[in-house]
Parts: structure tokens; sequence; C-alpha cells
């Protein structure tokens, strides 16, 4: 057995993404931002670190609500997808 | 050809919003009644949203559905409760209890609410997927329908049963923002085994099923848990982590993705043998609520407006059970007994009317539950607690077991446990006891 | 006034199909279908072209039962009504005979509801990629047909469409009714509305044309109306990403840097000393 990384586990879904992204994220606030924890707790991995600044891709987004509630700036604009895009659970 | 012009009717005795168990069961237990009822979600087909742990208790959905055990998608009945206490060093211990009856089952959530919601439109429900609601309109006060985008539709009253993430109530200002005390992070992964690998593996028949709560490590110490279940052909593993003191571990830098965490589950040496040959087919995660009565908004009827189910906070998550889908259940059932009493007086859908549906909560097993689990709440959110707990049983074994040629008696080896933690066996014993008497 | 009618497949959703190297077989448990999404371009086409000139646009897809679900999503666009060609009897059919099941089908609609002006389908489909479906129509209906459509200008019983290519648009003008086939990513659906999502599930605007209605020779199709035969199935192994990130300071920069990568690893200097000539 080895370890999945995230975007192997994200594969496993079933998924219709949308063009456009259903969060926004107020990428000012995070520059002063020190605790990124969006970083470390969004369970999909959208968030990451490149050169000292947030990157976010919306595309394998789990709707799951961790960011809007553990970003410390208020950053996240959150919404869901719309005309049932995004993710598919069949078995969960 | 059916003519592309007719008119239809766009108001509605009762529109509900969400299509999860407790959206699902008031609709349904309304549109038995004989009420035109609108069903709104936003997921492409019903259920394809939804994603929990793996086992529901089948007492409360039953009196909405008398036929739900027998018609209804259920994989596994519970036969063995297990709970397993984890350590840092690989020393685990578990306990199974073997049960008499059946009282719970294993179902996977997106296909249980395709049914409940199929059973809704059986009765007249009108189902409507693919929307997301944006508003709850009001006028003088009062709920009088819903928006979304550029449509808005109107009914006499507006059942609100979004679930966790309260973007509506949020956007009417009826309760806070989201806050970490009050939440936790599940993450879970599906896996595909075979069936009597499954049977073997775990000692159950075909159609009889495990139920297994971990605690300790497998959380990095975070208060939380980790749960293991079984359906027919797949294994759930998945942990539940609360969002304040992730946010703490996060912090201090104990941890760097939450999505290892279940990836150390399924990788466990412990566990994994159980499921040797699998494969991920699924993963997924969702917020659900700590604590019910402290997320629970300030009231749950307001003019043309109740609210049931998670985002009314009826969940009761003890850390070794979680009661959600049929807490949602039952209080999508109340709600519509309240709508129909409201309805059928003359002023309709005022508070006052309404108010019938806080009394019925109140009164409930539901409100009963959530209270009397309140304090052994607070200990499992309290990290200290919650890795002592866990350290001082696994050291106490470590003693009694792991010996070179003594044995220690029982009572030094529980001495030695206790000291390891900075507690005297005695003031321990009473920790311990006021512990039982909360949980 | 313009009657349109569009065409849509209900496809299995590529994305979530997975390959199972060990067996060589496709993994399909529990993959939902989707509507291809180049047609959903050619539904939002439509749908625009209905609200310029009035009229109405009507959906038709062969399909299963279970794409009701896919015409439920287009008549929550906005599409008046739709109909589900659906029969045992026209279960395996190539492009050949689906084509003629549809060109059937349209003359059918122009009969029972009105004179159909303009077919409009998308470029092509996820599952099989042969854009096949609009021309072949076209050809059983001996209708005019053009491709790669990204705009259209109804005058009298005339359209001028235009037509993309790489560096050029064309512009013809076809008599109607014609055929076209709208250039996949050049517009973007609109979201499913919450009072045509209602209308579509109170009126259910949805009818299912059996062969009893259409009243085709069986030979014709199906199974026995297709001459295509699959001979054979390769796979082609999925590169892993290496997840390399690297910031440029310009342009120039990034493809200095990007060659470099690509000349050293080994499988891409090949290719790419093939294609720059050594
Ligand atoms: C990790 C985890 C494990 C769990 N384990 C268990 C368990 O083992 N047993 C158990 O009984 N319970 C469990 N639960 C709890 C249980 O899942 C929930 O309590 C239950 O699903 C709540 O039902 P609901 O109908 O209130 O809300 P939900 O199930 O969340 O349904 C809400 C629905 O509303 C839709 N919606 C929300 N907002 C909008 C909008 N604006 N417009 C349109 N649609 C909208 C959502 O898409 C969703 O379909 C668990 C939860 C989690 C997260
Ligand atoms: S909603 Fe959840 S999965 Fe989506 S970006 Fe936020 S934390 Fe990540």
């Amino acid at each position: 057995m080895k370890r999945l990384r995230i975007e192997e586990l994200l594969q496993r879904n079933v998924w219709d993404v949308g063009k456009k992204p259903h969060i926004e994220i107020n990428m000012d606030a995070c520059g002063s931002c020190e605790s990124k924890l969006c970083v470390k707790l969004c369970p999909a991995g959208c968030y990451t670190v490149v050169d000292g600044k947030v990157l976010f891709s919306y595309e394998g987004c789990l709707e799951c609500g961790t960011c809007r509630t553990v970003c410390p700036q208020g950053a996240v604009k959150w919404s869901y997808p719309r005309s049932g895009k995004g993710v598919y659970y069949r078995f969960t | 050809m059916i003519k592309s012009n007719t008119t239809f009717p766009t108001k509605f005795d009762a529109i509900v919003v969400g299509a999860g168990p407790a959206g699902a069961a008031s609709a349904y237990v309304l549109s038995k009644k004989g009420f035109k009822v609108l069903l709104v979600d936003r997921s492409r087909e019903a259920g394809s949203k939804e994603l929990y742990g793996g086992r529901i208790y089948l007492g409360p959905l039953k009196e909405v559905w008398p036929d739900l055990d027998k018609k209804a998608p259920i994989h596994r009945w519970i036969k063995k409760e297990r709970a397993s206490i984890m350590g840092k060093d690989g020393r685990i211990i578990t306990i199974e209890y073997n049960a008499g009856r059946r009282t719970s089952f294993t179902a996977y959530l997106p296909e249980l609410v395709r049914w409940m919601v199929s059973k809704a439109e059986e009765e007249g429900t009108i189902f409507v997927d693919e929307v997301v609601v944006d508003e709850l309109l009001t006028s003088d006060g009062k709920v009088v329908g819903i928006r979304s985008g550029p449509d808005e539709i109107r009914s006499d009253v507006v059942i609100d049963a979004e679930g966790v993430n309260r973007l509506l109530l949020e956007k009417l200002g009826l309760v806070s923002g989201p806050r970490p005390e009050e939440l936790a992070l599940g993450i879970k992964e599906v896996l595909k085994v075979r069936k009597n690998e499954i049977n073997a593996q775990f000692n159950v028949d075909d159609d009889e099923g495990v139920a297994w709560i971990l605690m300790g490590d497998i959380t990095l110490g975070i208060p939380g848990g980790g749960f293991i279940y079984t359906f027919n052909e797949t294994i759930s593993i998945g942990i539940v982590i609360h969002m304040a003191n992730a946010i703490r571990a996060a912090e201090a830098g104990a941890i760097n993705h939450s999505f290892e965490l279940v990836e150390n589950l399924r990788l466990h040496p412990y566990f994994n043998k159980l499921w040797k040959s699998s494969d991920v087919i699924e993963y997924g995660a969702h917020l659900t609520i700590e604590d019910g009565l402290s997320f629970m908004p300030k009231r749950l009827v307001y003019p043309g407006l109740l609210i049931v189910g998670d985002a009314a906070g009826l969940i009761l998550n003890t850390g070794y059970t979680v009661r959600g889908v049929d807490f949602a259940v039952y209080s999508g059932k109340l709600a519509a007994e309240a709508v129909e009493k409201a309805l059928s007086e003359k002023e309709g859908a005022t508070e006052e009317n309404l108010k019938v549906y806080e009394d019925m909560v109140r009164k409930s097993f539901m409100y009963n539950e959530l209270k009397r689990h309140r304090a052994s709440k607070e200990l499992m959110k309290d990290p200290e607690f919650f890795t002592k707990i866990s350290r001082i049983p696994l050291k106490f074994f470590s003693e009694l077991y792991e010996i070179d040629k003594e044995v220690p008696t029982a009572y030094e080896a529980f001495k030695n446990a206790c000291r390891s933690e900075d507690s005297g066996p005695l003031s321990l014993m009473f920790k311990l006891w006021g512990m039982v008497k909360k949980l | 006034m313009v009657r349109v009618v569009v065409g849509i497949k209900w496809v299995p959703n590529t994305q979530a199909v997975r390959f199972d190297p060990k067996t060589g077989t496709l993994m399909r448990e529990g993959v939902p279908s989707i509507i291809n999404p180049p047609d959903l371009s050619a539904v939002e086409f439509a749908l625009k072209i209905k609200e310029r000139y009035g009229g109405e646009a009507i959906a038709i897809t062969m399909a299963p039962p279970s794409a009701v679900k896919g015409l439920e999503h287009v008549l929550g666009m906005g599409v008046d009504r739709a109909v589900l060609i659906s029969d045992r009897a026209f279960a395996g059919a190539d492009t050949l005979a689906t084509s003629y099941v549809l060109a059937e089908a349209i003359k059918k609609i122009s009969r029972d509801v009105g004179k159909v002006d303009l077919a409009v389908f998308g470029q092509e489909t996820i599952d099989s990629s042969t854009a096949h479906i609009p021309a072949q129509t076209a050809s059983w209906l001996r209708w005019p047909y053009v491709y790669y459509v990204t705009d259209l200008e109804i005058k009298d019983d005339k359209v001028v469409v235009s037509r993309v290519l790489e560096d050029r648009v064309e512009k013809y003008e076809l008599e109607l009714p014609s055929v076209i086939s709208v250039f996949m990513e050049s517009i973007e659906a609109r979201d499913v509305r919450l009072l045509h999502k209602l209308r579509a599930k109170i009126e259910k605007p949805i009818v299912v044309w059996s062969n009893k209605e259409l009243k085709l020779d069986p030979r014709c199709i199906g199974l026995k109306g297709s001459p295509t035969m699959v001979s054979k199935i390769t796979w082609t192994l999925e590169v892993p990403r290496k997840k390399i990130v690297y910031k440029p300071k310009d342009p120039e920069d990034a493809a200095r840097w990007l060659i470099s990568m690509l000349l050293k690893d080994e499988k891409t200097s090949k290719i790419f000393k093939w294609v720059v000539g050594g």
C-alpha cells in the first residue's frame, strides 16, 4: 500500500467542475496572514503557498466550509457551485 | 406534444430548502398530509452532496417511513461495536461489543437520501435539483418565500434544512458566522473491498456490519476521533477533528495537511490488513457540529420560518456516536406536524402558531439527549483530558502485559500508569468517576 | 420567429471513468452520465438565437431513459421542450444510424410541431470525438451545414454564419433550414434557473419517441443499421505530473526554462527533437 497524494485522492471522485469559481479569495488579506490555516486544514489541498503567496484553485473543492470557518482574515467569499456542478458523491 | 406556454403555479404551501434527511422528511410528511410542497436542493441529483460517517439509528426513521427497514437501500445491520484507544507507539486497546438486536444500520447517505426524496415525490412533493437558493425572502418581518438568482417563489411557510453551512440564516442575521469552537471537520475515504473479504476480516455475515470508533493518536491527539464502518462491498474510514483544536494544532505546527490524517489511518499497520487489497474509490469531507446546543439558533421558529436538522443544531456528537441523520429526520417530521397545525389556524404561519415546533423539540428525546451529553462534550474537547484518557489505560496494559520476568499486580500497574501522567491513583479515581458520571 | 432544434448527447462522465491497468478494462461502476459538455455550448447558442429572434428551442437526444435528467438540465437553462428518442431498437447505433434517427426525428418535429429552421449541435463528443453527427444529420436532411460556428445572423429565409478557423473568420450565407455545429469553447453555458426547472418538473415538457412513433426501417437503425466496427482499442498510459513550479522573470525566461526541462527529460527530449527537426 502506498500513500496517495491529494490529487490522486480527488481523482477518485466524480466531478463536473464549473467554469466559474464559486469561492473568491481576497488575496490582499493573505499577504499579512501568518497562520495560513486554509493551507493546512483544507481537506482538498485547494490552497497552496508558492513563494510566500497563497494560491487558490477551486476545481478540487469538496464544498465543506472549512476555509470560511478557519480564515482569520475573513478573506473567503464562500458560496456553492451552481447548476449542480462540483463534486458528486456516490458512496459516502 | 405539450404546449410550451402553459402557466404553472408559483405559490406553494411550504418550501423546503435543502434535500438532506431533514428536508426530505419534512417534505414527505407535509406532502402526505396533502400540502403543496416545493423541495429545492443544489445537488446534481438528490443526495449527491451528502457525506457522513456511516451508521444510522433506525427508531426515529421508522416513525416517518414504517417500511424503511425493508425498502430503503440499507447495507448492513450493526452487529459489532468496537472502540479502540490508540497510542503513539503502536499500543492499542480494542474492546468489542456483540449486539443483541438490530437498532442501527450502515447506508450510503447519497443513496438513502435519494430514496427519501423519491418517497416525497411519490406523495406529491415537487423536487427541484441543481438550484442554489440565494436568499430567504422577507416581507414585514415575515419569511414569505425564496430567491434564486432572478427568480422568486412564494409560500406560506419556509422550512430551512440547509445543513451545517447556514448561509441563508446568516444572511437573515438569525445566526452568526461559523465558529470553530462549535464545529468539527470530517474527512473520509471509501475503500472497495470484496464482500466475502469483509465478512472474513470482520467476522460477520452478509448483512451484519461493524461500527468502530478510534480515539487517541489517530488524530495526532487533536480532540476528535476516527471511524470505520463496513458496507456491502466497501469500508468507510475517516477522521473527525474539532475545528478549534485543529486550528491550535495547525498554528503549533503539529499538523501540516488535514488530509494526511485519513491516509495515516488507511496505512496504519494495525488496521491496513483489514483492507489489504482495497482500492480507494471515493474521497470527501464535510463539516459537522461539535456541540449542538450552542450551535442551535436562539429560536427555531420565526414568522413564516422553521429550522430543522443540522441547521437547528439538532445533532448529537458524543465522540463515540454521532446521531445526526435520525435527529434530522425526526426534527423534519416535527416541523411538518407543526406546520399542519399552524396552517389550520386562521392567522396561518405566525410565530405564535409555529411555536408548537419549538415545544415539540424541547419535549422530544433529541433535546433530552443533547442536554444529558453536554457535560461529556466539554470534557472531550479538552485536549489535556483527551490525551490523558487514552494514555493511562494504554500504560496500564503495557505494564500488565509487556513483561520480562515479573508480572506486576493490577494495582501496581495502575499506580505506575497514573504516575506516568502525573496523577496519583486517588485523584485519578475521582476524575474518572466524575468523567463516567458525565458520559 | 425561429424554431431551433438542439441535439445533445448523454455521455459517461469520462473524467470519472478509471482505467484498471491490471485488467485492462474501464471501471464505470457508479459513474453517472452527463450532457456532453460541448453540447451545452450548443444549447446556449440555441437559446441566444431564440432570445434574439423569438420562437422556440427544442432539445433532442437519442439515449436511454436516464437521459431525462440531462433534458431537465437544459429545460432548466430555458429550452422550451424536449424529445427523448428512446427504444431498445435504437441501441448499439454508430454515427450513421444515429444521425439517421435524429434526422427523422427533426422531420417529425417539422411535421407535428412546425417547421424547423435550424438544427444546432455541439462540435464533438467527449466519449468518441468523431464530430460526425451534425454533418451526417445535415446529409440525411439535405440541409446545408457549417461547423466551428461562433455567431449567426438570420435575414428572412437566409442565415449568415461566422466560422472561425485558426487564423481567420469566414462568413457563409446559407438557405434556411440549415445545420450548424458550435465552436467548442466559444460560448459559455448559462446556469440552471429555478423557474425554468420548476416548469420542467411541473409541466414535464418531455416527449418520448420510440420506433413506434418514428416508424423507421429496422434495417437502418440500431446495431443492424451500423456498418462501423471498432476493431481494437489500445490505451495510452497516463503520464504522471511532475508538479514542478517555476516562477519566470518574463515570458522569454519561461520559454527557455521550459525547453531546458523538456530537453532534460529522456522521453520528451526525443519528441522535442523530432518536432524541431533534430
Ligand atoms: C464526518 C461526518 C460523520 C457523520 N457521521 C454520522 C453518522 O455516522 N450517523 C449519523 O446519523 N449522522 C452522522 N453525521 C451527521 C449527519 O450527516 C448530519 O447530521 C445530517 O446529514 C444532517 O441532515 P440535514 O438534512 O440537516 O443536513 P444535510 O444532510 O447537510 O443536508 C442539507 C442539504 O441542503 C442543501 N443545501 C444547503 N444550502 C442550500 C442552498 N442554499 N440551496 C440549495 N440547497 C442547499 C445541501 O446541498 C444538502 O443537500 C456525520 C456528519 C459528518 C460530517
Ligand atoms: S470549502 Fe472545503 S474543500 Fe473547498 S476550498 Fe474551502 S476548505 Fe477546501
